[in-house]
């Protein structure tokens, strides 16, 4: 690029200053091209272990689940008789109907709650980098670990029941009860999930320049409607990437189910990716396992589309 | 709250004389005290019950068997009793899982670094064709749980015989879509004129990378870091799949395991439980900032 400008100021015959200038641009030309190669060269690595550990079982997934396959015998082409039988398989609707409810209720409250919190820490309080920290504590567990405690937790006997006790709540039988293990599985969900999108919302507020707060008070705006004019629209795309990574996170739970319950009791909390595993390394039925996992991509897809949908289609009306 | 009073108080024409400072009276800053003062209680309040399982898993680990389900309950253990981190640690070889555990979550991150800034470098400062489809493939992946390829991943690494080994559990991980979008985003903001001139000077271009790129992204690089290595040390289902040899289990395998033999032994469960916490929590106070900026970095938007 720099070299750009020197041809101007070649003086002399003109012929010399052509072929000068013809062998520079041939220079020129190799040396961008030997540049694209090596930037080519140094994205090989990524996009081959993507291409081989990704994209490939991904494309593999829609072909095992058109065939019987037991991990013994050669796949068996089978057509769409997979997809069939699931869906009239009420296990799988069950489990369907599980991740679902899974989902709704372990992303809908986290977004008023991480949000709320992102807010309050949004001003200026004493101690206000070791609330965030602890509150922040619950994304630094793994989650075998959480497993472990909330079930100890969750013992009839255990303190979550003491404190219920406390607020004159009789005890619950959280995990051994079909009513309430889903629901004990779902807050685990929110108190993992709720710091983690706090600190998202944490920064997309930051980014909202104060003069706007400024300007709106100055014409009086009170607090609720900076925040319904301001804050909310401002923090839409926030909004819109939490809801997504939210709905593709919760869909993916599985170690907190499988440690906790096993997906019981009476498949009260067999959340989808629990039934692939169980059905692929339980029961050796690698192509109804696969048509699973495509109805979760599906799924995956389906609710990132529409998210997508229902916050772009805000925008055109305005 | 303050702004419907306020604005009836004050006239129009004094708010048009002083249009750059609103009105501050002493109402309002008390006003303003006690919602500081609510939000500082609501918080205090959340932050308890955040951290309410780690007071209990802790507190729990030195208590007794006999005083484990004691009414009332027993907040502060009595005594106190050091030796579940013993018997459980000798209760299975778990020097040996936080060894497995420490080694492939190390490999994966130190791998993690190179790939993801040099895909972010490539994809910034290079042009060529196909490059906006690559970057669009490479971000792809971020919406494509390992859940729904779980299945003919497990099929390849089969076929690999990586099944029950180090490389079945490194290599498939080895770069990560969010890592290259996370590196490409930072490196936008790196001048290429400070690259062409390194050029002018005769650096070669894998001198650039390595002496000027890289330092200038040590910000991101210890942020992405610190989530790659979070992730790998929470991994759970892949090593659970493909993984049943005992010398090469993970820490997050041979606490379920635990689990499920030592149902009933609250005290020495709640014991590893500590251990296996332990490490990402030192990890979060050392490395604070870049944990949280880590995470905050997934809202990055385009």
């Amino acid at each position: 690029m720099s070299q750009a400008a020197a041809p101007k100021k070649a003086q002399g015959s003109s012929t010399a200053y052509a072929a000068r200038s013809t062998s520079r641009r041939r220079w020129r030309i190799s040396l961008a091209s030997r540049q694209a190669a090596f930037g080519v060269a140094i994205l090989l690595p990524t996009l081959a272990i993507l291409a081989i550990f990704r994209f490939l079982p991904m494309i593999e997934a829609f072909y095992l689940s058109l065939t019987q396959y037991d991990l013994v015998h050669p796949p068996k082409f089978i057509g769409l008789a997979n997809f069939v039988s699931l869906l009239q398989d009420p296990l799988f609707l069950k489990s369907a109907r599980v991740s679902l409810t899974y989902v709704l209720f372990s992303v809908v409250p986290v977004l008023p709650l991480s949000l709320g919190l992102a807010v309050l820490f949004n001003r200026s309080l004493w101690i206000k980098n070791v609330l965030r920290s602890a509150i922040f504590m619950p994304v630094v567990m793994p989650a075998v670990v959480m497993a472990v405690v909330w079930t100890f937790m969750y013992q009839q006997d255990g303190v979550i029941n003491t404190i219920l006790g406390w607020l004159g709540i009789d005890p619950i039988a959280w995990l051994r009860s079909s009513a309430s293990a889903l629901w004990a599985v779902i807050l685990i969900g929110i108190w993992r999930a709720t710091p983690y999108y706090m600190v998202i919302f944490l920064a997309g507020l930051q980014a909202i320049p104060a003069d706007y707060y400024d300007a709106a008070e100055i014409d009086g705006a009170g607090k609720w409607a900076s925040f319904w004019h301001i804050t909310l629209p401002l923090l839409k795309p926030t909004m819109l990437l939490v809801i997504v990574m939210n709905v593709i996170v919760a869909m993916k739970v599985f170690a907190v189910p499988l440690i906790m319950t096993g997906g019981g009791p009476a498949d009260a909390t067999r959340v989808l990716p629990l039934f692939i595993y169980q059905t692929a390394f339980e029961f050796f039925d690698m192509g109804r396992a696969a048509a699973m996992s495509v109805f979760l991509f599906v799924g995956v897809m389906l609710f990132s589309f529409i998210q997508v949908r229902m916050f772009t289609r805000g925008d055109e009306q305005r | 709250m303050t702004g419907p009073a306020e604005s009836a108080v004050s006239s129009h024409t004094t708010r048009r004389a002083a249009p750059r400072t609103p009105p501050r009276g002493w109402v309002r800053q008390a006003i303003r005290r006690r919602g500081n003062i609510a939000a500082f209680c609501v918080l205090l309040a959340v932050a308890c019950i955040m951290l309410l399982p780690f007071y209990w898993m802790f507190s729990s680990s030195l208590r007794t068997m006999e005083n484990m389900f004691s009414l009332p309950i027993q907040w502060i253990p009595d005594p106190v009793n050091w030796r579940s981190y013993v018997l459980a640690w000798q209760a299975q070889d778990f020097t040996r899982y936080f060894l497995n555990s420490g080694f492939v979550a190390v490999a994966i991150t130190l791998s993690n670094l190179l790939l993801c800034s040099l895909a972010g470098y490539s994809l910034t400062k290079f042009h060529f064709r196909g490059q906006g489809v690559m970057f669009i493939l490479i971000l792809s992946t971020m919406m494509l749980p390992l859940e729904v390829t779980m299945v003919p991943l497990f099929l390849i690494i089969k076929e690999l015989d990586w099944a029950n080994s180090y490389q079945g559990l490194i290599v498939p991980f080895l770069v990560d879509g969010f890592g290259v979008f996370l590196m490409r985003q930072y490196m936008l903001s790196i001048p290429k004129d400070l690259i062409d001139s390194a050029r002018i000077d005769g650096a070669s271009e894998l001198r650039i990378f390595w002496m000027i790129v890289l330092p200038l992204c040590k910000p991101a690089l210890v942020a992405l870091a610190v989530f790659t290595f979070r992730e790998a040390w929470d991994m759970y289902i892949w090593p659970l799949i493909i993984i049943t040899r005992d010398s090469l289990r993970t820490l997050p395998l041979g606490i379920s395991l635990f689990m499920s033999s030592y149902g009933t032994s609250w005290d020495q469960l709640m014991a590893i439980a500590v251990l296996g916490t332990l490490p990402m929590i030192l990890l979060f106070f050392f490395l604070q900032r870049a944990f949280i900026q880590g995470i905050a970095a997934t809202g990055l938007k385009e």
